[in-house]
């Protein structure tokens, strides 16, 4: 495990590294305490029915549709914690839509009167969320393929390489329209499958060709010898070398699923979704040209999210590379 | 090499079906229109059976094992109006709608049935002989009924071969004569068959004749009222054969018996898969919801998208590759950190964002700013990719020998280390058609140019299988071109790669 902890003192010398982590960092932060952000209920409501945490996550259908004034009623007389922004990303404001920035909207309203600074917080756990979700699937599924493609040799070997070829090349954006037929309502959960379902072709190429290559080394010759199960032998003395590109291959899908999310929530495939997603204030930016806003902030933090994963990317694959110079 | 390139497009077929399988296995799952429970409470059962037969969703997905043919509908009719129970109304009306087909498979079974049952279903049979224009008082007279279609089997039953319809109908296309279209109505729907093979197309007018001549005869068999008018110009013409050839489709295994080859081969054509297979083949992909031909939309909408597509990634290679050789030869100092950091910035921004201020400055609808606003996010890539691969063949021994020797430094970037440095370049550029489609559909939608992307937004709302059959169908012979178009620039590029690649499938 040498090779691990080189790996890791290179990455916390490199400064890309920890500018893309900063980046990163915050924006991950906003998308787990979302509803600390911007929710419609309160954080804490301490009240003559005992101390209730977070009651917009225990009871959603409380809130569900309310607007400011009806949630202020129900908690009227309880002593409340709230949070930063009292809207939620469906939450109907009260200003109308498009209103300039002003108290309880820090950003202003969307097109639909939704609060600005509500959606974009939602919308980055939307996007982060989602990409975790489709790589992490999108890298299992290519490790247990590509490992069985590099131990099976013969005919489904040459299948499943010309199976991984065409996965490979197979626009995503059309995979997701294939999904988003079939379903009656968008949701998060087919993206993530259909994501997934082109993502993990990459993957399996990296750890094939790494079966292929340390099939043939002493140590993985050694192991066999003394008589480790083949799960054994690609858990323990295959899957370690494979799994340095496999990961950096899989960070580098954050950046480019992040930006395949926005696209597919700006052209409001399959009719419009419930989540709130960067994509869709995008879409309605470009309708109405005039409210800059509305195309700035989302693709700010775009280009934060997918920047700071590329940096992260890159850092990590000069870092995991053997090959590559140290030092510089 | 071309044969190699043969070898991998012919394995490319079996691969496409393959996808257009597991595809449409997939889209079988898409909620049908007709499903609709709001449609359902508005038109009759009867119309949404109808309905959902047009679209083929009584059939089975991929094989069906037991293909229903007029032999085995006639035996059921038959057997429901002989037994009289409930549905024996609905009975008649059907078998008075397979008619003259029917009757090779029912007539000569009445001797074989009790006295009262061949009344009944002799009397059943009577409006398929009003159609055919033979009919007597004695058709309805429960009496003389059975006498009259024992005689009229007799008399007529010689004429319901298919070799003597195939040649009366290629007499009427020939020829057309009243005479000729009575013959034919005389045998009712069994002359479907080959009045629908008979028909084509019309080009020009003597084609109008005589699809009129043969649609007449359709229509009034079938009892519909969708003929070509009198003064119908070519096109209306065409439509009206069209509609023909699409109700054939669904409506073929109602009028035509199957035996031996033709059985096995409705196993595979009359199922789901099969109806839209021999569409594709047969008539450009079946229709989109667009109500054109799917063929003739992607050929209109594909050079768009591909114009935008391959423009950007050419553009972006014209950029990328300088800039990541500026990088490499630059490697370590501030010119190469401001350059690599510039290609990120271009690579994060959203499409979108990019795609509105450029209609912003330069107005919708046309496709130069179209391809310059989707180049900036492709750049990227290419450009590491190139800096990567050029540094490492910069710190080989031939280019330092090359310096050695007195070659100045550009020459060594360019002379020495370029070239050796494109193959993973090129290997990246097979990857970037695929992933730049997404930013393509974008940038269409925001200078609202008609490619490809406007009309597969449109499918995926309203379900639409055949588009999106055709749409991944030809992605996937995109895709399988590119990958072989790299296969070969490969070996273009590099020719020690050449015997690897070449020799990969199988031989020394």
């Amino acid at each position: 495990m040498i090779h691990a902890i080189i790996a890791w003192r290179c990455l916390g010398n490199s400064r890309r590294a920890v500018l893309g982590v900063v980046l990163l960092g915050f924006l991950a932060l906003a998308g787990v305490f979302a509803e600390i952000l911007a929710s419609p209920a309160p954080i804490v409501a301490v009240g003559p029915r005992g101390v209730a945490l977070l009651p917009g996550v225990m009871r959603p259908a409380v809130y569900e549709g309310k607007s400011r004034v009806e949630v202020e009623r129900l908690h009227a007389g309880e002593g409340a914690l709230w949070p930063v922004c009292r809207y939620g990303p469906t939450t109907p404001g009260d200003v109308g839509p498009n209103a300039p920035r002003g108290p309880g909207h820090p950003l202003g309203t969307d097109a639909e009167g939704r609060d600005l600074f509500a959606r974009l917080v939602w919308g980055a756990r939307t996007a982060l969320g989602l990409s975790l979700g489709a790589v992490l699937l999108g890298a299992v599924l290519g490790v247990a393929l590509g490992g069985l493609a590099g131990y099976e040799r013969g005919f489904w070997n040459d299948r499943l390489v010309r199976l991984v070829e065409t996965v490979d090349t197979f626009p995503a954006i059309i995979v997701v329209a294939l999904v988003r037929a079939i379903e009656r309502e968008p949701s998060a959960r087919s993206l993530v499958i259909a994501v997934a379902f082109v993502r993990w072709a990459e993957v399996a190429r990296l750890v094939r060709a790494e079966v292929l290559r340390s099939g043939a080394e002493e140590y993985v010759m050694a192991a066999r010898a003394l008589g480790v199960s083949p799960f054994r032998v690609f858990g323990r003395h295959i899957l370690p070398n494979a799994i340095g590109p496999a990961i950096v291959s899989s960070v580098f899908g954050v950046a480019s699923v992040v930006l395949l999310e926005a696209a597919v929530s700006f052209l409001r495939m399959g009719g419009e979704s419930r989540s709130a997603s960067w994509g869709e204030t995008l879409a309605e930016g470009a309708r109405d040209p005039s409210r800059l806003r509305l195309i700035v902030l989302p693709g700010l933090l775009l280009l934060a999210t997918v920047g700071g994963t590329y940096l992260i990317a890159a850092a990590l694959r000069d870092a995991t590379d053997p090959r590559a110079v140290r030092g510089r | 090499m071309l044969g190699h390139a043969l070898r991998r497009l012919l394995w490319s077929l079996p691969a496409l079906i393959g996808i257009s399988i597991v595809t449409f296995l997939f889209l079988s799952y898409v909620p049908d229109p007709s499903e609709d429970p709001v449609l359902a409470a508005q038109i009759s059962p009867a119309a949404l059976t109808r309905l959902r037969r047009a679209r083929f969703l009584e059939l089975p997905r991929f094989l069906n094992l037991a293909p229903r043919d007029v032999r085995e509908r006639a035996g059921e009719l038959a057997r429901v109006i002989i037994s009289g129970g409930p549905g024996e109304g609905e009975a008649r009306i059907e078998l008075a709608r397979l008619g003259g087909a029917a009757l090779p498979h029912v007539l000569p079974q009445l001797d074989t049935l009790a006295p009262e049952h061949r009344r009944a279903l002799a009397l059943a049979l009577a409006p398929i002989a009003r159609r055919m224009g033979i009919a007597g008082p004695e058709v309805d007279d429960p009496a003389r009924a059975v006498a009259f279609w024992t005689r009229f089997w007799d008399d007529r039953g010689i004429e319901f071969r298919r070799a003597v319809v195939r040649s009366a109908a290629s007499r009427l296309v020939r020829y057309g004569s009243a005479t000729r279209a009575t013959d034919l109505i005389e045998l009712d729907t069994f002359v479907l068959d080959d009045v629908m093979a008979a028909l084509e197309p019309p080009l020009d007018a003597a084609g109008v004749t005589r699809a009129r001549a043969l649609i007449d005869v359709a229509a009034h068999v079938t009892g519909s009222a969708d003929r070509v008018a009198p003064g119908a110009d070519l096109e209306a013409a065409r439509a009206c054969v069209d509609r023909w050839q699409a109700y054939w489709s669904v409506y073929r295994a109602d009028f035509t018996a199957d035996t031996g080859v033709a059985r096995v081969a409705d196993m595979v054509l009359e199922t789901r898969y099969g109806k839209w297979a021999y569409e594709a083949v047969t008539h450009r992909f079946g229709r989109s919801a667009g109500g054109a031909p799917v063929l003739d939309e992607l050929e209109v909408r594909v050079p768009v998208t591909l114009a935008i597509v391959f423009g950007a990634i050419a553009l972006a290679y014209a950029v990328a590759v300088p800039l990541g050789a500026l990088g490499a030869a630059f490697r370590g100092t501030r010119v190469d950190v401001a350059l690599m950091l510039a290609a990120l910035a271009l690579y994060a921004t959203p499409t979108a964002v990019i795609a509105v201020m450029a209609r912003g400055a330069a107005g919708g609808g046309r496709i130069l700013p179209a391809i310059l606003a989707l180049t900036p996010a492709l750049v990227a890539a290419p450009a590491v990719q190139q800096r990567a691969a050029l540094s490492l063949t910069l710190s080989q021994d031939y280019v330092r020998a090359a310096t050695a020797r007195g070659a100045s430094r550009a020459r060594a970037v360019l002379v020495h280390g370029l070239r050796n440095a494109l193959v993973p370049v090129a290997t990246l550029a097979t990857l970037e058609g695929p992933m730049a489609l997404g930013g393509a559909f974008v940038v269409e939608r925001v200078f609202g140019l008609r490619g490809v992307g406007e009309l597969t937004m449109l499918a995926v709302q309203q379900r639409d299988i055949a588009w999106l059959m055709a749409i991944s169908m030809s992605a996937a012979l995109i895709a399988a071109a590119f990958v072989l178009a790299a296969d070969l620039a490969y070996v273009a590029v590099d020719p020690r790669l050449g015997g690897a690649i070449l020799g990969r499938k199988g031989r020394p």
